[in-house]
This record gives C-alpha cells, sequence and structure tokens, in this order.
C-alpha cells in the first residue's frame, strides 16, 4: 500500500528521517500537474534534501537531481528525503507557501510529522500506519539488516548487500559513506536515506564479524 | 532475469544485488565459473541488472510471458500497470484522499503486504490470505489494486489458477472496512498467518478527526496490536479538495 510506511527503527535512530513527496490525482488533477511537481522538487532542492527521486527517473545517486526534476510529468510521483526537523519545517512552510494543489504526503515519527506540521501551519488530513509484521517472521533477517533495508518500500535494497556492504567498510573497501551512497542506489523512487544508513553502519559496524578467506 | 553464460566473467559482484538471493555460482560445461539465476526464486525485479555491476554485460531478461509477466509487474518498481497506470504493486491509496475522498470518516483502508519486507510471496499463500479476509464477510477489495484484477472470484478472494505458480517481491490485498471492523480484519490476518510460509505487513490508514484524534488507530490498539510510531500523512494540500459535509 506504501513505500514510505515500514521504515523499522528506534524512535532515536528514525527521528532524523523525514520522507516528503507529492502526486497528482489521476483523472481530476493529473493533467498539467508536471510543471507542480517540478516546482515542488525544486523548492525541496531549497532545503538540503539528502535524497531525491521519482520511481521513473530514478535517485539522486544515479542520476542528477536537474534530470529528476526536469523530468517529472503528469504522472510522476517526487520525493525528497530530509534528515533534519528544521530543514522540513522550513520545506513544509514553502510548500504551503507555493499553493501547488497536488497532494503532499510527510513520512516520518507521527508525533513529530504532526508537531512539523502545526509549525508550518498545516493541519493533517489522512494518516497511514504500519501494524507491524506478522507470518513466518523467522525468515527475516537480523533487525539490524532490516533498519536499512526498510528504507526501500519497493523492496529493491537486497538483505544480502547490506551485509555485503557492512563487511566492505570493514575491510577497507568503502567507506562508511560510499556503503550508504551504494545502499541509496537500488532504492529508484529517491526514498532511502543515505545519512541514517551512514549512521546506523558506525553504530553497528563493531557489531558484526567479516569472512576471512 | 538470466545469465548468457557466453558473456558473464564469473566475478559474481551480481548476488549481493539480487533481492531474493537467487544468483548462485556454478561451473559451466567448459569448467569455468559463471553465474546462475534460480528461475525459480527469481521475482524479475531487475536490480541486479540495474545495479550496472556487470562487466560482461551479461544479464538480460526475456520478454514477459503471461503467467510468469506478474513477476516484473509486481516486483520491478519501473513496471506500470495498465489498469491503474501506478508503477508499482499499489494504488494512490491514501497519498490523494485529500482529492478523492477515496477514505471517508468512519471508513478505514486495510492492506495486507503479502511478502513484505524483502522475504516475496508465491499466489497460494496471497490466496490463502486474502480468502481469509473475505470469509469475515462484507469485505470489499479495492478495484483498482493490480492484485484484485488477478482475482478469478473478488468475493472470495480465490486467485486465477493461471497465476499459482509465481513469485511476486511483494502483492498487496487491498480493502476498504467501516471502522468498527478493524478488529475483525485484525483477527482474521492474525490467525491466517500462523499459516502462511512467508511474511506480510499489516496497514492500517484512517482520516484524522477535527480534533486531531485517530479512532481507528485505538481500534488496533483494542485489538492487540500497536501502532508503528511512524507512518504517513496527507497534508490535505490537494486540490480541488474533497469536501464532506457530515463525520459518520
Amino acid at each position: 500500500m506504501s513505500h514510505t510506511l515500514h521504515r523499522r527503527g528506534t524512535q532515536k535512530n528514525l527521528e532524523r528521517d523525514f520522507v516528503l513527496f507529492a502526486m497528482s490525482a489521476k483523472g481530476v488533477n493529473e493533467v498539467g500537474s508536471g510543471s507542480k511537481l517540478k516546482r515542488f522538487l525544486e523548492i525541496l532542492q531549497e532545503h538540503n534534501p539528502v535524497n531525491l527521486g521519482d520511481m521513473k527517473t530514478g535517485n539522486r545517486f544515479i542520476t542528477s537531481c536537474e534530470n529528476i526534476t526536469n523530468s517529472a510529468k503528469d504522472t510522476s510521483i517526487v520525493h525528497g528525503v530530509f534528515a533534519s526537523r528544521e530543514d522540513l519545517i522550513l520545506a513544509l512552510k514553502a510548500i504551503k507557501e507555493a499553493d501547488l494543489g497536488i497532494s503532499v504526503i510527510v513520512s516520518g515519527l507521527l508525533d513529530d510529522v504532526h508537531d512539523c506540521c502545526r509549525s508550518a501551519g498545516l493541519q493533517p488530513h489522512t494518516c497511514e500506519t504500519s501494524l507491524g509484521v506478522w507470518g513466518d517472521k523467522d525468515r527475516l533477517p537480523d533487525e539490524d539488516i532490516l533498519r536499512f533495508t526498510t528504507m526501500c518500500g519497493h523492496g529493491q535494497v537486497a538483505f544480502n548487500l547490506v551485509a555485503k556492504i557492512i563487511e566492505d567498510v570493514k575491510t577497507g573497501k568503502r567507506t562508511v559513506d560510499e556503503g550508504a551512497r551504494e545502499l541509496a542506489r537500488p532504492c529508484q523512487c529517491g526514498v532511502f536515506n543515505p545519512v541514517r544508513a551512514a549512521a546506523m553502519l558506525e553504530e553497528i559496524l563493531c557489531l558484526w564479524g567479516i569472512h576471512v578467506a | 532475469m538470466k545469465v548468457d553464460e557466453n558473456r558473464c566473467l564469473g566475478c559474481g559482484r551480481c548476488r549481493a544485488y539480487c533481492t531474493m538471493g537467487a544468483i548462485g555460482l556454478v561451473r559451466d560445461i567448459r569448467g569455468r565459473t559463471c553465474a546462475q539465476v534460480d528461475e525459480y526464486e527469481c521475482v524479475d525485479c531487475g536490480v541486479c541488472y540495474r545495479a550496472g555491476v556487470c562487466q560482461g554485460d551479461a544479464l538480460y531478461e526475456p520478454a514477459p510471458v503471461w503467467p510468469r509477466s506478474v513477476r516484473g509487474t509486481f516486483s520491478n518498481p519501473l513496471v506500470e500497470h495498465k489498469e491503474t497506470r501506478v508503477p508499482g504493486r499499489g494504488t494512490e491509496e491514501m497519498k490523494t484522499n485529500d482529492i478523492t475522498g477515496r477514505f471517508k470518516w468512519g471508513q478505514a483502508g486495510m492492506a495486507v503486504e503479502m511478502g513484505r519486507p524483502g522475504v516475496g510471496a508465491r499466489f497460494p499463500d496471497i490466496e490463502k490470505v486474502a480468502m481469509a479476509i473475505a470469509a469475515v464477510g462484507g469485505v470489499v477489495f479495492e478495484p483498482k489494486n493490480p492484485l484484485t484484477t488477478l482475482m478469478a472470484d473478488r468475493k472470495t478472494g480465490k486467485m486465477n489458477p493461471e497465476v499459482m505458480g509465481e513469485k511476486v517481491l511483494s502483492a498487496i490485498i487491498e480493502i476498504m472496512v467501516p471502522v468498527n471492523r478493524v478488529p475483525e480484519i485484525i483477527a482474521a490476518v492474525r490467525q491466517v498467518s500462523r499459516d502462511i510460509s512467508t511474511v506480510c505487513s499489516l496497514d492500517l490508514t484512517t482520516k484524522v478527526d477535527p480534533d486531531g484524534g485517530l479512532k481507528a488507530f485505538a481500534l488496533a490498539r483494542d485489538a492487540g496490536v500497536s501502532p508503528t510510531i511512524n507512518g504517513k500523512t496527507n497534508l490535505g494540500l490537494g486540490r480541488p479538495l474533497f469536501v464532506e459535509e457530515v463525520q459518520a
């Protein structure tokens, strides 16, 4: 139901993880919305997003922000990720001011997001929450791994890739930031938060062993 | 996804990117190391291909043929569903609720995301959950959801037999119910989830009351399930705004 729902983590490591995105409604305000979505992306870029993307065009780690912006079409769903509450509030204020008339959605800690909305003079309209994971949970990897992979709701960041990046960083093949950026690449929509990923990599590196040939 | 054995260099770089862990290294008939995709487990998400790590340009995806084609449409977000024109597995759901008014006062949107996170789901499990939800009675599967279009019987949740051998990264069973029926759906999912060989994630959507309350979330808590601390919020900025006169 939602590509930005079900992000796993603690209160602490989710507190700098906000996804702000927009789209038009098919058959209602779709026609001509491409230019509004483009303007939305321009506004986001004025407030330090740590990722940007559109499912069809890709994220900022596989293409340029300029290309993402210029490729926005009536049917696009465009996204930006913020790692700062202050940046989110400023972006929300600017979006309200722009009055684009397209649907805008924020993902993040609900209480915090609603507080940011109030600061920006906005009233939450509809909310969606996760009621958790059910079924054969023995098939899931470590919670450490899930906190990375669930940042891509389309499941494009593989469990094995996280393990490989951890190993690459531990063996000096990549820096933490390089590892975080590589993890962000498969998430086509650009909703993966590389800043949060880097912080989580730093935090768990000491807990993971490496394969010795 | 397939590997052209004549082009594969056997480096194995593609393996880490496979969302289903379905790429292995084998010896080909000439004794060379070569990547091989387990076609039974592969969901045609295309991630290995798009990762751009194949130095031999050996990965390729044959033209999709029914019913195998459902793997890509549910697993590769770049593939747009013909019926909904929405890429990915779902619908616009609450994202445009400010405009469409799809979820009204007194209603709750619920969805079971089969196979999420990252495990994948086969259609017999998807059918099992859909039928368990339908058995609650009075449930309407969201007609715009691409999974609904694969149902042979939308009253019972029975799937088209032709797709039963297929596996997808995830597929969303999407319904709308009166808000006071949220606990019944939770109970049905709780029961059937003990009998599936994969995981699923449960979603709950509701309009925010004028006083900021979220009745459906409170009902979920009463049913013994705590909504997570994070979630999605539609800001009501879409125009024309769907206006409801009376709160049920």
